[in-house]
């Protein structure tokens, strides 16, 4: 184990429990602040879960489990961070709470940790601004479910040390993962190249292109991916999708990011994809009713 | 009294079944085309104008049948009988016989069109007629034809033989009886069909050139590197390569070919190369073909050693 043997980890949600479990397999300690015990209650549950499955795959031993659950620990007491040498922040995407908790962790970490956001919405540089000694500020960007995607974007803000950024490299290979630097701007790369294909998909699905089905067909068969447009879409979420989509037109103007018509009304309806059961494949889909 | 019953096929049961194919030009397509319904038990007979063409389709056809014996991936009689399918004939005449003829010349919608109105006085009025065009109006091309009722898009992915895929648009005046003897008959072939609206570049290169595109565009705003870009892509969304691989194995030039096609029909931006695509050709970069693209490459097979 290279660096940062104690880790914070900012919320228990699904983000939060992937990486605080990723963090935990590399034999580091973490902990985790959350806002109250039934929070952390559901975010423990989440990663017990999460290795179960695994176990039941046979992908996973008990032992490994337990090891990993050990390596754990949850609080909703900021001062318990302190002695942290790495702190990952991964609630939920308001800049406002993400500020103020920033300044409160910040206050209590000590100057020498290094602070990451998991932000996919945010810039990642006007966060960094609202903290003491920016230069030690990044995002480190996990994909869902953290514990099985392998990359991780390595964030660069205006204001992060060449340094930091080479320490966090390392951090992500002593993960198991495969890390990529970015630049701060929005939806970093693979965002930025995802969004516009999806809402251009949307978009054809709206025009009567073809079905939802045989557009996931043809892209799979047609180019090798692993999972159609459509059925992506209904795993990400389409709120999910909504509102990082949205996110960039507000930062961009770029047309090509605008959430579809379709999309936005999709979201209002309560068809977000396999949360709700209902979206694009899930729940015999909307067809026959947009056509 | 006497009840007669009629067909429920109705038209459909009108129409001969399909026996022989005739395949309109030996390039690549044409010739991966040939292999797929030689192999799936359709008398084939391969039209090239040119000789030197037609030859040389007949022999990457046959030649790919071979390969797929020696490797084991098909039976040695199953390869023979379909090496027996395949002829060849320069002249249009020879595919008067043809059930089914598939044309996969040139994108040229002149062209195209031509070629049904002289196939439309040698076949059968039920011949199917199937364009395998990639981003021309199957409408416009059925326009060539008397009979565009009968014409249907039938867009096969590179190489044909071992690509599952076929993409059916309809044109305007595509009959459901064409259409789903299409279906019937793209089964035959072992295909997986989808089907799609006679709009440019169908499904697959309707949401790929603006992809590609944007990931150039993301190279050129200094996003990424050719690498990192091509190895979040395939880390981040399970793509089987980056999308620098991909556009260097079709070729900058193809690229920018069907890109245009498809700006000039939409009069969308993000269908239009991104000038890096103009200054990579200029400097004869185009891919694996010839040794440098995104990447550079030492394989001197490639140089036509």
């Amino acid at each position: 184990m290279s660096s940062y043997s104690q880790v914070a980890v900012l919320g228990y949600g699904t983000m939060g429990a992937g990486i605080a479990q990723v963090v935990a397999q590399s034999g580091r300690n973490v902990m985790v602040l959350e806002t109250d015990q039934a929070r952390i209650d559901s975010g423990r549950q989440r990663v017990t879960d999460f290795l179960d499955e695994g176990i039941r795959r046979g992908k996973v031993s008990t032992t490994h489990r337990d090891s990993v659950l050990s390596h754990i620990a949850e609080t909703t007491d900021v001062a318990e961070l302190a002695g942290c040498e790495l702190v990952i922040e991964a609630v939920v995407e308001d800049y406002d709470l993400k500020a103020k908790l920033w300044s409160a962790v910040a206050a209590v970490v000590g100057s020498k940790a290094v602070l990451t956001t998991n932000t996919s919405a945010l810039s990642v540089t006007q966060l960094a601004s609202g903290v003491p000694d920016p230069g030690r500020f990044a995002g480190l960007h996990f994909f869902n479910p953290a514990p099985l995607m392998p990359l991780i974007e390595v964030v660069r803000a205006l204001q992060t040390t060449p340094e930091v950024v080479a320490a966090l490299h390392e951090f992500c290979v002593s993960l198991n993962k495969t890390p990529v630097e970015v630049k701060d701007r929005p939806g970093f790369l693979v965002n930025r190249l995802l969004m516009p294909y999806l809402n251009d998909v949307i978009d054809g699905y709206d025009s009567g292109l073809a079905s939802a089905e045989d557009l996931d067909t043809a892209l799979e068969l047609g180019l090798g991916y692993r999972m159609g447009p459509m059925r992506l879409l209904d795993v990400i979420g389409l709120d999910t999708h909504h509102h990082a989509t949205l996110s960039a037109y507000e930062q961009t103007l770029d047309p090509q990011y605008a959430p579809p018509p379709l999309l936005s009304r999709m979201v209002a309806g309560g068809y977000l994809g396999d949360k709700s059961g209902r979206g694009f494949r899930v729940g015999g889909g909307i067809e026959g009713r947009t056509r | 009294m006497s009840v007669t019953v009629e067909s429920s096929q109705g038209l459909a049961a009108v129409s001969p079944p399909i026996k022989t194919v005739g395949v309109v030009g030996a390039g690549t397509m044409g010739s991966g085309i040939a292999v797929v319904t030689a192999r799936a038990g359709y008398r084939t007979i391969v039209c090239d104008l040119d000789e030197k063409n037609l030859k040389r389709g007949l022999d990457t056809a046959r030649s790919f049948l071979h390969k797929s014996m020696e490797k084991g991936k098909l039976p040695e009689e199953e390869g023979q009988a379909a090496i027996a399918n395949l002829c060849g004939t320069t002249a249009l005449a020879g595919l008067a016989d043809a059930d089914v003829v598939i044309e996969a010349v040139f994108e040229d919608l002149s062209l195209k069109q031509q070629l049904w109105s002289d196939l439309d006085a040698v076949v059968a009025p039920e011949t199917l007629f199937h364009t395998n065009t990639s981003t021309l109006p199957v409408t416009g091309i059925a326009a060539g034809s008397k009979r565009p009722n009968r014409v249907v898009g039938t867009h096969y992915c590179n190489p044909a033989p071992l690509m599952k895929l076929v993409e059916v648009a309809r044109g305007r005046y595509t009959d459901e009886d064409a259409y789903q003897r299409t279906s019937a008959f793209m089964k035959s072939l072992g295909k997986v069909t989808v089907t799609v609206k006679d709009r440019p570049g169908f499904i697959v290169n309707r949401f790929l050139i603006p992809w590609e595109n944007n990931v150039i565009r993301a190279l050129e705003a200094g996003l990424g590197t050719v690498e990192s870009i091509d190895l979040a892509v395939v880390k981040a969304l399970g793509h089987p390569m980056g999308p620098f691989r991909l556009l260097d194995i079709v070729g900058m030039d193809i690229h920018k070919e069907v890109a245009m096609r498809l700006y000039e029909q939409f009069r969308d931006p993000r269908f239009a190369p991104p000038p890096l695509v103009d200054r990579m050709i200029a400097a004869g970069d185009l891919g694996r073909k010839t040794g440098r693209g995104f990447y550079t490459y030492n394989d001197s097979r490639l140089f036509g050693a």
